[in-house]
């Protein structure tokens, strides 16, 4: 286990590293980080005004989801972008073999070997974001709540995870489809809304289909103290069944890869 | 005889090993079109918001704007930057400049291979919504037609040219496509791909309307799905970009090459 | 350390005509064909070994390396390499064998060559204080100084060669598979890998199995050696005896002034063919200086060449010979 903690730490070092040796690139991270939210935040006022709400939800409230969808596309640019879509160049460029002859276990080293730092200043401001519009909503924060959100959070971040997982996985089989993930990127769009400000048909899928819900209106809905325990248990559940799938389908991907290769 | 370097057989020879090339990539292609649904998704959102009144645009033709929008998106989309930056790093930029077409040709024809090759599952998508959305169902005058397909075509050699210009910096510096990251954001927001213009302030409006991006989607969009637009003034204003905007890429990028050259290519 | 028994491979390969009727068929009836990349293999190898696999490309010879390893599945056969079962990659097996593979990295390409031998240590669990020294010692076998702290992107080919050397060795593995790993490097580099191997091997002990299509790797390296042909074990012995046998008969082209009949080459060699001017003799070696000075007699020669024939030549040849 020690040795796991000591081999994240140097493969995190290692990522800022590279990641510091273009600073230019740095900047121009964090700035587009900054306009990003701020036209996210823009678009989303066209939909208010005085008196007005979208699916039910009043700006403040928004202004949660906003934050939560913030967080998870932080983490996106963080952690998933760079390691899972790296897969694709692992199995083009033969590099994989070397992953596989590590001591260490292969989903791990795939999943956790590098990291982009200006994902980390969005999951901040997301937090923030989703702090400031918890508070305009008359929040109380109590530790219940606050424990709860964060279950939720890492629910929702593991929901996240074997999503993006599986979809990458596939290109041990298909190197050419490598961009599959961008669809689902782009579907994970509509998590910047509230789930009942889609109608009555995209609110199922965006549930138990694509569980966008979870990523966002789910949490929102814990801190505004309105979730019920049913659905945080669904959640949960869900949380199981997709790291459970994602897991079991490395390892009969690595099945295939390694009776495959030449 | 060439004609900016081109004659008909270049350009068939081009365009045919183009399309060809982009045919191998089928499915990667049918995937970006597939992540194309932004604009779907933001119809189910404006469709149930009461905020459309201010739109301007309502029912049928608010789902005819933006399947217009999700069209004229996949026919003008522009990734040159990308490529030429792989190009510049493995080296093969050198052939390139040693012939006697000019590089920006490639990257056209190569865009042009990809929109064939798009075309079909861009149809397919249509056709999906469709019939989830029956009722909007039109097919627009042939005047109408050729007009939009004229608008997204001036969109395409405007956002060509925007990313070639973010190109021509790659001579200088290593990561300028970061730029490009930073020139999407307004291009998204602004552009008519996420809300109509008319969704925004007045005020926006007036000053959004002295940049490019509207003209990049919002524009080609309403001429596509019929909406009463200023036809004269939009085009106008997008002849006006491509006549900025040529003669700063072909200076841009001819300091760009003495550099390469002159840095040892 | 090393054995194998009856080692196969076999693939299905889904066999696709061309053209639009070619992918329907593909589509609705798919015929498959079973193509055989290893056959059959058995070898042992004894703690210690210098040993190279020679073949053709496409032999089989990385084929065979990577089941050894555990990246590929056999097909049928046993392989056991330090006592484990190499498929299983047990955590133990994976610390006790590395894998270098040429024109292939796993540093990393922006950082230093010493970031990712940081990151090696940590995974293999080797103390900081201990791959300090370790790192010492290699790097100086190596003849790397600066360039371990110079950005893996601004080394030339052959020094980030030698840092691969590095970072696989770092962990002091048992056994050492190494696939083509002198692939694009110029003479120089590769003599200094060569060089660096063999002292490797001397000080240390470990078990090292080479693969390449140069034949001045195996020479210099390996004194025994494993001729892999179209997936078969077709030599496994001494070096020598195989290069002897393997090149029977030198090449000589010949360019004349004038053109010759055929007979008047008879009792020099066989004769390759005769077209106008240019000959090609095949001549026996040990007569070589012999019947090149009855040449220079008998002929005007405006221009001669001797070579030896390219493997893949030889190794066909060998083929069609029969077995030795």
């Amino acid at each position: 286990m020690g040795r796991y903690w000591r081999t994240l730490r140097r493969f995190w070092g290692t990522a800022l590293a590279t990641q510091l040796e273009y600073q230019l690139n740095v900047l121009v991270e964090l700035l587009a980080v900054a306009l990003s939210l701020g036209g996210s935040l823009l678009l989303l006022s066209l939909f208010f005004g005085p008196g007005r709400e979208l699916g039910g939800w009043n700006w403040n409230q928004a202004l949660i989801v906003q934050g939560f969808y913030t967080v998870f596309d932080g983490m996106t640019t963080a952690w998933l972008r760079p390691n899972l879509g790296a897969i694709v160049t692992y199995v083009r460029e033969g590099t994989l073999d070397f992953v596989l002859l590590k001591p260490i276990d292969s989903q791990f080293w795939v999943s956790l070997r590098t990291f982009a730092p200006a994902g980390l200043s969005e999951v901040v401001l997301g937090l923030g974001l989703a702090a400031w519009g918890g508070h305009l909503s008359g929040v109380v924060l109590t530790p219940a709540v606050l424990v709860t959100v964060l279950m939720m959070l890492l629910v929702a971040a593991l929901i996240l995870y074997s999503l993006w997982f599986l979809i990458a996985a596939t290109s041990i089989w298909f190197v050419k489809t490598w961009n599959a993930t961008e669809v689902l990127r782009a579907l994970l769009a509509s998590g910047r809304y509230p789930l009942e400000a889609y109608p009555a048909s995209l609110r199922l899928l965006f549930t138990l289909v694509l569980p966008v819900a979870f990523l966002t209106t789910v949490p929102a809905e814990v801190l505004l103290g309105r979730a019920s325990l049913p659905l945080l248990a669904l959640g949960f559940v869900l949380a199981g069944v997709f790291f459970a799938a994602a897991r079991g389908f490395w390892l009969f991907a690595l099945r295939h890869y390694t009776s495959a290769s030449s | 005889m060439r004609i900016f370097g081109l004659n008909r057989r270049i350009v068939r020879a081009l365009l045919g090993s183009q399309y060809a090339h982009m045919l191998e990539y089928r499915a990667e292609i049918a995937l970006w079109a597939l992540s194309g649904v932004l604009p779907f998704i933001m119809l189910s959102l404006w469709s149930g918001s009461d905020a459309r009144s201010q739109l301007g645009l309502d029912g049928v033709a608010l789902d005819r704007y933006f399947l217009s929008a999700f069209l004229v998106r996949q026919f003008s989309v522009v990734w040159m930057v990308y490529a030429f930056e792989e190009d510049a790093l493995l080296g093969r930029l050198s052939p390139y400049l040693l012939q006697p077409l000019h590089p920006l040709w490639r990257y056209v024809a190569s865009h042009l291979g990809e929109q064939l090759t798009r075309l079909p599952f861009a149809a397919g998508i249509a056709g999906v919504f469709f019939l989830i959305q029956p009722q909007a169902f039109w097919i627009p005058s042939l005047g109408g037609f050729l007009l939009a397909w004229l608008a997204t075509w001036m969109a395409f050699a405007i956002t060509f040219l925007l990313q070639s210009l973010i190109a021509s910096l790659c001579f200088w510096s290593e990561k300028a496509t970061a730029l490009e990251r930073l020139l999407f954001l307004p291009f998204l927001f602004f552009s008519g791909l996420l809300a109509p213009l008319t969704a925004f302030p007045p005020a926006v409006q007036e000053w959004v309307r002295w940049t490019p991006f509207p003209y990049l989607i919002d524009f080609p969009a309403r001429v596509l799905s019929g909406d009463p637009v200023n036809l004269a003034a939009g085009f106008a204003a997008q002849l006006a970009w491509v006549a900025l905007l040529l003669p700063l890429v072909l200076v841009l990028w001819r300091a760009g090459v003495r550099r390469y050259s002159a840095m040892g290519a | 350390m090393i054995t194998v028994e009856r080692l196969s491979k076999t693939y299905r390969v889904a066999d696709k005509q061309p053209g639009l009727a070619g992918t329907l068929q593909h589509f609705l009836r798919r015929r498959q064909r079973d193509v055989s990349a290893v056959r059959d293999v058995s070898f042992a190898i004894a703690p210690g070994e210098m040993v190279g696999f020679l073949g053709a490309n496409g032999a089989g010879k990385t084929t065979t390396l990577k089941m050894l390893c555990g990246l590929i599945y056999p097909s049928s056969g046993q392989v056991l390499v330090a006592g484990h079962q190499p498929q299983r990659r047990h955590p133990d097996f994976l610390r006790r064998i590395t894998l270098v593979m040429g024109q292939k990295q796993q540093l990393i390409w922006d950082l230093p060559p010493m970031d990712s031998l940081r990151v090696n240590a940590a995974v293999y669990g080797i103390p900081d204080r201990v791959a300090s020294r370790r790192i010492a010692d290699l790097s100086d076998l190596l003849e790397l100084g600066e360039e371990l702290t110079r950005p893996v992107r601004k080394l030339s080919l052959g020094q980030r060669m030698k840092a691969e050397l590095l970072a696989a060795l770092l962990h002091e593995p048992e056994v050492l598979f190494l696939d083509e790993p002198t692939l694009g490097l110029d003479v120089n580099a590769q003599m200094r890998v060569r060089q660096f191997l063999a002292e490797y091997n001397r000080r240390t002990g470990a078990t090292i199995l080479l693969t390449s299509h140069y034949m001045a790797d195996i020479t210099a390296l390996c004194p025994r050696v494993l001729l892999i042909h179209q997936g078969q074990l077709f030599h496994d012995g001494a070096l020598d005896r195989l290069a002897s046998r393997l090149a029977p008969e030198r090449h000589v082209r010949l360019e004349l002034k004038k053109p010759a009949p055929a007979e008047a080459f008879a009792g020099l060699g066989r004769l390759d063919s005769l077209e106008n001017c240019e000959v090609n003799l095949r001549v026996d070696p040990a007569s070589l200086t012999r019947v090149l000075a009855q040449i220079l007699e008998r002929f005007e020669v405006r221009d001669l060449e001797v070579n030896d024939p390219p493997i893949d030549q030889l190794i066909g040849e060998l083929f069609r010979q029969g077995s030795l």
